[in-house]
């Protein structure tokens, strides 16, 4: 790499003429024309500026690569990708050089052949012949790109006995196995931690066959993003801990469905193997999460397996809870909602799918119930859930690369919803995009402008007095993110008025119609389909007049406790882990969680997606509608569906946008809601706003399923522990 | 005595059928053929020789004639799969993901179809995976969603189709690590 | 969501199996239940079966009126074909006891069709 020192380059006397001139062709956007090339004779029209791989791509001729990836920056480091291009005397680096007109690409020569035979040579002298007891193995590039390129014979002679090189393993954490042995110094790893994930402790020290990948110092990779280091990895240097030499690629099933512990609804891959959830991975989805998912929604998958509802269950005499058949648990059930006569509630907690919500709220209906709750609650005053663009996250997720400000309102993305964060910080990087919070000071992994977190600050944006108003005014794209979490203030109508009406004192100035510019980022995954069903958000309603039978949907966060009803009140609990809601419970009604059912849920986006079956329920739990739909048999008001096509056709009766599987409806009627706010009586509190998750220790369990799990426990063991070390 | 009895009264409807079609006889199968010394054939223990090309000329099916059929034909009733098999079964049809943790892209070009999973488990002679789903591991590939879509009709299956996301590709630039004044600049190595 | 394409009614032009109309295919599919019929007094007295003609009778006229909604002449066809082969097998006593008696699925235990049978009995 040459660098000419700043003050040289500027003294050169000739570059200050240069200058304006070139100043003069950037400010005025030139359509540049599209240039041929020729992969393997294949012609082809590119954009100036496409290196050599992405052209080979777009004729579907695929380059082998090592450190290459589509996501982080070139390094251009493992020389795989090396091709012939015609005229040029030596092979040239796809993944880093650019095209030029005319270029013909050969990627099947001789020459290119030498060239990655050669280059594969020089990685596995080094590289240990593990393969057998690697993770790895099977879906493994190294493996895969030797058989396809390597030279089909070994020079490799130990004549010395002195063995292949070896460097000791890492411990980087409780999720993340180290065989550094077999690294072979891509430097993906590294780039990821500090593009996307923020976090700058990989790195490199020595040179040549010196040369480690490390933490520098003894100290662990803790992110929330850590575990894509592991898919990033193209051979075994970096693998899974909790699945270490659990399975092998070809013995598992994938079933293609969508994670629901955060409400960005990540596209994932459940890999199972005789009726269990083995590992989770990411699927690509670029509107979603690219092809990243976060610790959570990855690792969690061993709390599927452990505190389990597995069989129905009834309180007996002595006030015990024992389990029973189904068909003595229903009718216990129904008994009790008899016996209440239309005094029944429920609530609704994060991880409920849709179509238990709709059955769920058409049951109570039916026995003369309105009081269908969420956890998660959000302010009724103004506009309230009558529109949908207030409690959406309107600019998607994909919008936020376009923004060029970003102001967080009482919220930690990098813990509520990690890839959001890890999308902020992809404009924070690339497109020069600022942010700034309101809230408590966290690391977000970027830098941002921090306004405090008082809520004076909040009414002074409103307003319009406050001097970052020049900044969002002047702004092109503004965005403004407000955390879910601040619903649950008392003074959450006046907050969500001050920013409604800061957003469109905004977009009114705007050119732009089409951007939207306020954000609410919810916190659960079911929130906004409970939302669009017409649940009542927050529990209120049930603490001012208490039912005589509660229904808990997957409701673990306590938000009603026993205190808050009276003594003889019947709470059933339908969900799927003995979590708090189990421990308050009557009765038990066993659920399936979202890798057991085909289940429809929205994102924070508006995005309807669905899960589909991986495994099947254990023991005795069932499909959660199921469970509701021959409760209402038994109850004799049955439900009028009784297979999934009929749930899904109620629900798109209620809503037809909760059928229309991948899109994201759009919201509207910003203004509207706007002038409802106005009608909000209640003035800010004097609290500064808050969020829950501050650090890392916070992020690992918050639901039934990852308080289940013994990997996300483990993960928030070394936090601690990591806080103790000197480093 | 029965199968001769059988033998004739299939003859009968045989040629019967035939004859209305106004087409050469229509033989079921390689015994019905020659059917009209059937007695003679019977008493033979080797299997009758059949003249080639006198089963291809009479054949409608390799005669030249087309019949017109309205709508999606069904084969699910001549599958011989049961019926609580078809009628239940939900095939979701869609281009597989790539496997995240390699970089090529091989395997993920065709459509696919597969049915919802059922309950399975660990056999406890060998460990294997059990199932009682006889449709679990069927997983066809098509080139196209059409077609998928059109074996399904034609099997009586349920469907439902998940279009993949196609990506864009990003501009690279190696230059972007050493640019001085952007986030961009690489910051370890 | 679970989707059904609207079935195209697109008339198209294929080769036949056996029927070239729908009046051919009609009268081969009784030719094959008269055989069917006239044969059942000998499979009654040939084969041990605790089953008496009528009930045979029955259960052949069942096995029928399953199909009596396939339209298409091709279909028809090859439910033609299989309904041959099984006479043959019968006849020729390829089939064995077990094996005829499996048109009545007499040890078969029924499943609940009903929504709340199936879910107190199974996953499904």
């Amino acid at each position: 790499m040459l660098r000419v020192p700043l003050h040289k380059a500027l003294s050169l006397p000739n570059l200050r003429q240069l200058s304006p001139a070139l100043r003069g062709i950037s400010s005025t956007p030139v359509q540049l024309e599209k240039i041929e090339v020729f992969v393997d004779d294949k012609p082809v029209l590119v954009e100036p500026g496409t290196t050599v791989l992405q052209a080979a791509a777009m004729v579907g001729v695929e380059i082998p690569r090592f450190c290459y990836h589509e996501r982080l920056a070139v390094a251009g480091n493992c020389r795989m990708c090396l091709v012939e291009v015609e005229k040029s005397p030596k092979p040239v680096a796809a993944c880093a050089m650019p095209v030029m007109k005319g270029w013909r690409i050969k990627t099947n020569s001789d020459m290119t052949k030498k060239a990655r035979e050669g280059v594969m040579e020089f990685l596995l002298v080094n590289h240990p012949l593990d393969c057998p007891i690697c993770d790895q193995g099977g879906e493994c590039d190294l493996q895969d790109q030797s058989m396809a390129f390597g030279s089909d014979r070994s020079r490799f002679t130990d004549i010395q006995f002195d063995g292949k090189r070896a460097v000791e393993d890492k411990d980087v954490g409780p999720l993340i196995k180290t065989v550094m042995t077999r690294c072979i110094h891509c430097t993906r790893c590294i780039r990821f931690a500090s593009e996307v994930a923020g976090v700058d402790d990989l790195g490199t020290t020595g040179r040549g066959s010196d040369m480690q990948i490390g933490t520098y110092v003894e100290k662990f990779f803790l992110s929330e993003l850590s575990g894509n280091v592991i898919d990033l990895c193209p051979v075994g240097a970096l693998t899974s801990k909790p699945y270490a030499f659990t399975a092998r690629p070809w013995e598992t099933r994938k079933t293609e469905s969508v994670d629901v512990m955060d409400a960005l609804g990540s596209n994932i891959v459940v890999a199972t193997r005789t009726g269990e959830v083995l590992r989770i991975l990411p699927r690509l989805n670029e509107d979603v999460n690219e092809e990243w998912l976060s610790d959570k929604s990855r690792f969690a998958c061993d709390g599927l397996k452990r505190q389990r509802l597995v069989a129905p269950m009834l309180k007996n005499e002595n006030g015990e809870l024992t389990a029973v058949e189904w068909e003595d648990a229903l009718i216990g059930v129904a008994k009790a909602l008899l016996r209440a006569g239309g005094q029944s509630a429920a609530v609704a907690g994060g991880l409920a799918d849709a179509e238990a919500l709709i059955a769920l709220k058409d049951l109570l209906n039916k026995l003369g119930s309105e009081a269908l709750c969420t956890e998660h609650t959000f302010p009724q005053d103004g506009s309230g859930t009558d529109l949908r663009s207030s409690y959406l996250l309107n600019n998607k997720i994909a919008g936020v690369e376009d923004a060029d400000l970003i102001l967080l309102i009482g919220t930690n993305p990098r813990y509520e919803a990690p890839l959001l964060n890890a999308r902020i910080r992809k404009t924070w990087i690339h497109k020069e995009c600022d942010v700034a919070l309101l809230g408590p000071k966290v690391d977000l992994s970027y830098d941002y402008e921090h306004l405090g977190d008082d809520t004076t600050t909040l009414k002074k944006l409103a307003s319009g007095q406050h001097p970052f108003n020049k900044k969002l005014s002047s702004a092109k794209k503004p965005m403004i993110i407000l955390g879910g979490q601040q619903f649950g203030r008392q003074d959450a109508a006046a907050i969500l008025a001050a920013v409604q009406q800061l957003s469109q004192s905004l977009s009114s100035s705007n050119s732009d119609k089409e951007w939207k510019i306020l954000n609410v980022l919810q916190q659960v995954a079911s929130q906004v389909a409970a939302l669009d069903i017409g649940y009542k958000p927050g529990v209120s309603a049930i603490r001012e007049d208490p039912p005589k039978v509660l229904f808990l949907l997957g409701a673990d966060e306590g938000t009603i406790t026993r205190a808050d009803l009276p003594k003889d009140c019947f709470v059933v609990y339908l969900g799927h882990h003995g979590d708090q809601g189990a421990s308050m419970a009557d009765a038990i009604l066993p659920g399936a969680t979202y890798t057991e059912k085909q289940g429809t849920y929205v994102s924070t986006e508006g995005r309807t997606q669905q899960t589909l079956a991986a495994v099947t329920p254990p023991g005795m739990a069932r499909v959660d509608w199921k469970i509701i739909r021959a409760l209402s048999e038994v109850l004799g008001e049955s439900l009028p569906y009784d297979d999934l096509n009929g749930v899904r056709q109620r629900l798109t009766e209620v809503a037809p946008h909760l059928t229309r599987y991948g899109s994201a409806e759009n919201a509207n009627y910003f203004a509207q809601a706007v002038e409802l706010s106005k009608t909000v009586k209640a003035q800010l509190a004097s609290t500064p706003l808050d969020v829950k998750l501050k650090e890392l220790q916070d992020f690992f369990m918050t639901d039934a399923i990852s308080r289940a799990s013994p990997t996300m426990a483990k993960c928030v063991q070394a936090v601690l522990k990591q806080k103790t070390s000197k480093y | 005595m029965a199968s001769r009895i059988l033998s004739q009264t299939s003859l009968k409807f045989l040629r019967n059928a035939s004859k209305v079609s106004r087409q050469p006889a229509a033989p079921f199968s390689v015994g019905a053929v020659h059917s009209d010394k059937i007695d003679d054939e019977l008493k033979k223990r080797e299997a009758p020789l059949v003249p080639v090309d006198s089963m291809t000329q009479t054949h409608p099916h390799q005669s030249g004639v087309t019949i017109s059929v309205t709508g999606v034909e069904d084969v699910g009733v001549i599958s011989g799969v049961p019926e609580e098999h078809i009628k239940n079964r939900l095939v979701r049809i869609c281009k597989p993901a790539r496997n995240s943790m390699q970089s090529g892209s091989a395997n993920t070009h065709h459509w696919e179809m597969e049915f919802e999973s059922r309950e399975r488990w660990e056999n406890p002679l060998m460990g294997w995976s059990s199932t009682a789903d006889p449709l679990s591991n069927l997983k066809v590939s098509f080139a196209s969603e059409a077609e998928a879509i059109e074996f399904c009709e034609k099997n009586g299956w349920q469907w439902f189709i998940e279009v993949p996301k196609e990506t864009k590709p990003k501009v690279k630039n190696y230059g972007v690590n050493f640019s001085w004044n952007k986030r961009t600049r690489v910051s370890t190595k | 969501m679970a989707t059904v394409k609207a079935a195209s009614v697109v008339t198209r032009q294929v080769r036949p199996i056996l029927s070239l109309t729908q009046e051919d295919s009609r009268r081969r599919v009784l030719a094959l239940y008269k055989a069917w019929y006239r044969q059942i007094p000998h499979i009654v007295s040939e084969i041990d079966i605790p089953k008496n003609q009528k009930q045979c009778q029955e259960k052949l006229r069942e096995e029928f009126l399953k199909h009596k909604d396939v339209k298409d002449i091709r279909v028809i066809d090859m439910l033609i074909i299989k309904g041959q082969m099984e006479l043959k097998e019968t006849v020729t006593k390829w089939k064995q006891v077990g094996h005829v008696m499996a048109y009545w699925k007499d040890t078969v235990n029924k499943k609940p069709t009903d929504f709340l049978g199936k879910f107190l009995d199974g996953k499904d």
